[in-house]
């Protein structure tokens, strides 16, 4: 590994005094001087070790309060959970007990505790729970085209305006919402499909003469549906239009087709001409039913296969390999070439992936990888930070975000578009340079304009369009400390220290923070006018006096803090709406101390291999449009000890993404 | 295409279909009147929600006297109605363990399915069948819409509590324990949707108004995808055929709705030819919708509100959810202060915070009280659109700020063709929020072969 974890001790002790806590990266601190049982590194081990440690350690300290019964402790039952430790319903329930334990919170006081190498041991199970589960790609049922893929397969097949599709609901990611399609939207999609083929009608014609792509005229049949058009053979203009319906099924169902669906299609075409349409619009008909039919609306593969037993001879045999691979095959080539380019590019695969799919070499790595490097270089992979980056920035609602015009009258729409702008030209650029995560969080430059510079305070470039500008101040630069994501974590009319932190913790360093207890209010919008007397930080520090709060706090609160130098549309103060100077320095729960967001900035980037898993994590999950679980996190672990080679490198991470077992194969559910 | 094909089809599916075959209105309830004897309208069902919770003291009722000579300010505006409405404390809802972190996730997505999401799917949509959609298998047969389902705000509220799905969030009718079913929030949508066209009374400009009704060329068309999908659905692995039944479904009811419409164009025409007798000469003509220009929240769920009672009285459906407001993310700059909703019903006793909650309780229970007023306004048979309506307006916890759910609160307008006993406070009905969509559901007609979620029984204190 490049990249040894550094510093990271002050974030590591803080960890148990978050008590619910993402603890695999820790425990091993906690653990490192005597390791008295070993560790399991096999599904058969870790199922040994579990019957014969851990079982055992639950039953005498835990079980009593936490079983079966009602009203359960705390919500806590492990009496289903020491059946079934793999299952992924029990993952976060291990994370918490293995954070309560270390931190000495559980048992309680005046129960019999465990010594501390029972502690120790049951702590450090927990980041071996993932060897529990079987060799498993997931599930990867069909899915239905989101509204934006959706919206963007119809402008790259046809030229259209992606805003065709407005008039579809938005939708939220997950797998099971994405999935669900009801008669509204089949109407939308008629709806849309007809409005498509009325704006295209004058270039879906056949000509008398056909003609090839040099000589169209007006440049219209540079799409795909257009050009099956314009190139259709004028001799064949009588007879049921096989060759067409084959062609253009290939492309609006991103795969061969079958040759019942070429009969279906043709049937479409047989039923316009019985009502007397003419030949252009009996193709047009046969292009609309192809519209709304389930296969251009999910990614379906090729030839529905079913399951095949033991399809796949494994070559990795170490790691909870089922004996039976029941149901698991790899993708079919075409699906993979969808898979990879709704991943990417958020729309359909373009011709090269098709003849790639076609000869049956994409399942290859090498080409994977090519694939990957051409599609990112593509103006297409903007797509990836629409859908991947600005969620995990917290950017994805940017357009509704509300902003106090009175106090911030520059949040326009000009603004907004640039601070959003420049957080994906970072991103980009990244990508397209492939360059290192880190770059992510510090960088020496940035993308500004006219509108942009004013937020900075520099004398930038003129004009709309932004443009790369070397940055002076190393505490801008990265994410961190960029305006969008400053504003994203502000309130509409100021700043708020806690939102800052629990960003920084679950969006780059991949804690997970949990939520304040339900009964306690947000002490922020409480306050909000009935304390203007006190400063942010003297507000924010009432946290620390309730010990329920303080536990979490004495943690976000200073990195939060750490940023006070930057209001809620991120421009640099000295002074706070009250007029007192700010303070950002900050201690930790450990005694590490910060000066400012540049010292900030240089603790995160210490705990790289963090940043880089979490960002990894989540890129996976995107790509995998689930959340990550039980094998995955082996899949995961593999994934960055191979890119922590590659010094984190942004392109090589996404190859490593797009190659790895979850991605290119799918478990099936048989019949029972 | 044969029609009769396309039953067979559509029987397959959902073993329904014999019914479409027949001209609709006389398969139930209106038709009736051919005979010479009174006609019977059929029950309508509809939900309206609110988040957060209520200011107790501000909404329950002293006792069972006071409700009616001195109702709770929350309930002010229902007071010309409140004798054709019903209050009951004792409705718990769905204990929330193992989801205790996610009061918010589980307020909507609970409310009318009276079921915890399944935790070891949490990451999924993994819930039950509501209620709504419930009543919609059952009665949506005798409708052009088996269902309608609003939405003042879109339903993309993206926060994960508990690892819970997001779409739990904003989601509280479930087509399958597997699908939500997303509500329309375009009031000219849902216009087009219920007729086909920008409806009555509207004077805007078709520019965006939504899809050109339907051709007999594309319903045949449709027909034609339809085999081909059912040709796929044969090759695909099992878990593949759910998702794509989903499909299925939806062609089947977008069949359905065209069917029903030129139904009802026929029997329009024949009205005017005269070749027929008006036998609802009784009843108020249709309501005339006017979608407001404006961006002001009452407007716009009031025209939510007409659209619905529109809907119920052309019995266009009879089953209806309004999502009024979702969980988080909702402010009323209208009611002249900008806090959002959630903060502050995280009050702890303040004051001005409760006065601010118990405003935006009032505010949403009086578009609710638009909607039953007016629905009281219609005439319909013997008595009134109302008489023949179950409403039941409701939030999914009862104090926001603690998050509790011991007393929900829920107010139930219309007497459910003569099912339910109102005008009355119940002081301690002893049930859960199961029990009370069992009971409703009951009400309506619709025969139940199992009780819905945690529901034990049937609270017999609310019939009449």
């Amino acid at each position: 590994m490049r990249f040894p974890p550094s510093t990271p001790a002050i974030f590591l002790k803080i960890a148990a005094a978050l008590a619910i806590h993402w603890l695999a990266s820790n425990v091993s601190l906690l653990a490192q001087d005597a390791r008295l049982v070993q560790t399991p590194q096999t599904q058969e081990d870790a199922k040994r070790h579990f019957r014969k440690h851990v079982v055992p350690f639950i039953q005498a300290y835990c079980i009593d309060c936490h079983q079966n019964s009602r009203p359960t402790e705390a919500g806590v039952n492990f009496s289903p959970a020491i059946h079934t430790p793999e299952h992924a319903a029990f993952t976060d329930q291990w994370k918490r007990a293995a954070a309560r334990v270390a931190a000495h919170d559980m048992p309680p006081e005046g129960l019999e505790q465990p010594s501390d190498e029972e502690r120790q041991m049951f702590v450090e199970w927990q980041k071996n729970i993932k060897y529990l589960s079987s060799k498993d790609p997931g599930p990867f049922v069909i899915r239905r085209l989101t509204k934006s893929e959706y919206a963007n397969t119809l402008a790259d097949l046809f030229g259209v305006d992606p805003e065709i599709a407005g008039s579809l609901p938005d939708e939220v990611s997950g797998a099971g919402y994405l999935n669900s399609i009801s008669p509204l939207q089949l109407e939308s999609y008629l709806a849309i499909a007809e409005k498509v083929l009325q704006q295209c009608a004058p270039v879906l014609q056949t000509r008398e003469q056909s003609l090839t792509p040099e000589t169209s005229e007006d440049g219209s049949a540079d799409f795909p549906v257009t050009r099956l058009f314009s190139e259709f053979p004028a001799e064949q203009r009588s007879g049921p239009p096989r060759e067409f319906a084959q062609k253009l099924l290939r492309l609006m169902f991103r795969r061969p087709a079958s040759e019942q669906e070429i009969n279906v299609s043709l049937d479409v075409f047989a039923l316009a001409q019985k009502q007397d349409l003419s030949y252009d619009e009996s193709l047009r008909l046969m292009v609309k039913a192809a519209l709304v039919s389930p296969q251009f609306l999910f990614i379906t593969p090729v030839e529905p296969q079913a399951a095949e037993k033991g399809a796949e001879k494994g070559a990795e045999t170490e790691v909870g390999q089922k004996s039976e691979l029941e149901g698991i095959v790899p993708l079919d080539n075409h699906q993979l070439a969808s898979r990879l380019s709704y991943f990417l590019w958020a729309s359909m695969p373009d011709e090269h992936l098709m003849r790639l799919a076609d000869e049956g070499r994409l399942q290859q790595t090498d080409v994977l990888a090519t694939q990957v490097e051409r599609m990112l270089l593509s103006p297409k992979s903007r797509a990836l930070f629409d859908g991947f980056g600005a969620q995990w920035l917290g950017l994805d609602d940017w357009q509704e975000r509300t902003f106090d015009r009175s106090l911030f009258p520059q949040m326009n729409t000009e603004m907004r578009q640039a601070m959003y702008d420049e957080a994906r030209l970072l991103f980009e650029c990244v990508v397209r340079e492939n360059k290192s995560v880190g770059a992510l969080i510090d960088s020496d430059f940035t993308y500004l304009n006219g509108t942009l510079a004013e937020i900075y305070g520099v004398a930038g470039p003129l004009g709309d369009s932004l443009q790369k500008v070397k940055l002076e101040n190393s505490n801008r630069g990265g994410v961190l400390t960029m305006p969008a994501v400053l504003a994203a974590t502000s309130f509409p009319n100021r700043t708020s220290p806690v939102n800052r932190g629990v960003w920084v913790l679950e969006q780059i360093l991949g804690e997970n923070v949990p939520a304040a207890p339900p009964d306690v209010p947000p002490l922020e919008a409480e306050t909000q006018d009935a304390s203007q007397e006190l400063t942010m930080r003297e507000l924010t520090e009432l946290h620390r006096k309730d010990p329920v709060c303080a536990n979490c706090h004495k943690l976000l609160d200073p990195i939060g803090f750490g940023l006070e130098n930057f209001d809620a549309i991120g421009r640099w103060r000295e002074f706070d709406a009250t007029n007192t100077p700010i303070n950002a320095s900050g201690t930790l729960p450990d005694g590490t101390s910060f000066s400012g967001p540049a010292e900030l900035k240089a603790m995160v980037l210490g705990r790289k291999n963090d940043f880089a898993r979490n960002f990894t994590g989540k890129l996976l999950a995107y790509a995998l449009c689930r959340s990550l679980e039980g094998y995955d996190v082996i899949v995961l672990d593999r994934i960055m000890e191979h890119v922590a080679e590659k010094e984190y490198r942004l392109q090589e991470v996404v190859k490593a993404v797009v190659s790895s077992y979850p991605f290119t194969h799918r478990r099936i559910d048989t019949e029972n | 295409m044969h029609r009769t094909k396309l039953i067979d089809r559509r029987t397959c599916l959902r073993g329904v279909g014999a019914a479409l075959a027949l001209p609709l209105l006389d398969v139930m309830g209106w038709q009736e009147a051919k005979a010479n004897h009174a006609y019977k309208p059929p029950v309508r069902i509809g939900f309206m929600y609110m988040p957060h919770g209520v200011i107790m003291d501000d909404f329950w009722p002293k006792d069972s006297e006071a409700f009616l000579s001195s109702p709770p300010a929350a309930v002010e505006s229902l007071k010309p109605v409140l004798k054709e409405c019903l209050m009951m404390k004792g409705i718990s809802g769905v204990p929330t363990a193992p989801f205790n972190g996610a009061p918010h996730a589980l307020e909507l997505s609970t409310w009318l399915t009276a079921t915890l999401p399944d935790p070891a799917k949490r990451s999924e949509i993994n819930i039950a069948i509501s209620a709504d959609q419930i009543a919609a298998n059952y009665v949506g047969a005798f409708t052009p819409l088996p269902s309608l389902e609003l939405a003042t705000m879109p339903q993309n509220w993206k926060e994960n509590q508990a690892g819970l799905n997001e779409g739990y969030y904003s989601h509280c009718s479930y087509r399958s324990p597997t699908q939500v079913v997303p509500a329309e929030t375009n009031p000219r949508n849902v216009l087009s949707r219920l007729f086909g066209q920008t409806g009555s009374g509207s004077e805007s400009s078709d520019r965006d108004a939504a899809p050109t009704p339907i051709s007999p060329l594309d319903r045949d068309m449709l027909d034609l995808v339809l085999g081909g999908a059912r040709e796929l659905r044969q090759k695909l692995p099992v878990s593949d055929k759910r998702k794509l039944d989903e499909y299925l479904d939806s062609v089947r009811s977008v069949e359905r709705r065209i069917a029903a419409i030129e139904q009802r164009q026929k029997e329009a025409a024949m009205e005017k030819a005269g070749l027929r007798s008006d036998q609802r000469g009784a009843d108020s003509p249709p309501i005339e919708i006017k979608i407001p220009d404006g961006d002001k929240r009452s407007e716009y769920m009031q025209v939510m509100c007409d659209l619905n009672v529109l809907a119920f009285q052309t019995d266009m459906t009879r089953v209806s959810t309004y999502i009024g407001s979702r969980p988080n993310g909702a402010s009323y700059p209208e009611l002249g202060f900008s806090d959002k909703h959630h903060s502050q019903t995280h009050h702890r006793g303040d004051k001005s915070k409760m006065e601010k909650v118990a405003k935006i309780v009032q505010f949403n229970i009086e578009q609710f009280a638009h909607m039953v007023k007016k629905m009281h306004s219609l005439r319909e048979a013997d008595g009134t659109l109302l008489d023949n309506c179950i409403m039941m307006w409701g939030s999914g916890l009862e104090d926001g700020d603690k998050h509790t759910r011991e007393n929900l609160p829920f107010v139930v307008a219309g007497r459910g063709g003569g099912t339910l006993n109102t005008g009355r406070f119940l002081t301690d009905v002893q049930g859960n929020q199961g029990d009370l969509l069992t009971t409703l559901l009951t009400c309506a007609g619709i025969p139940l072969d199992r009780p819905i979620g945690i529901a034990t029984k049937q609270i017999e204190a609310l019939k009449a």
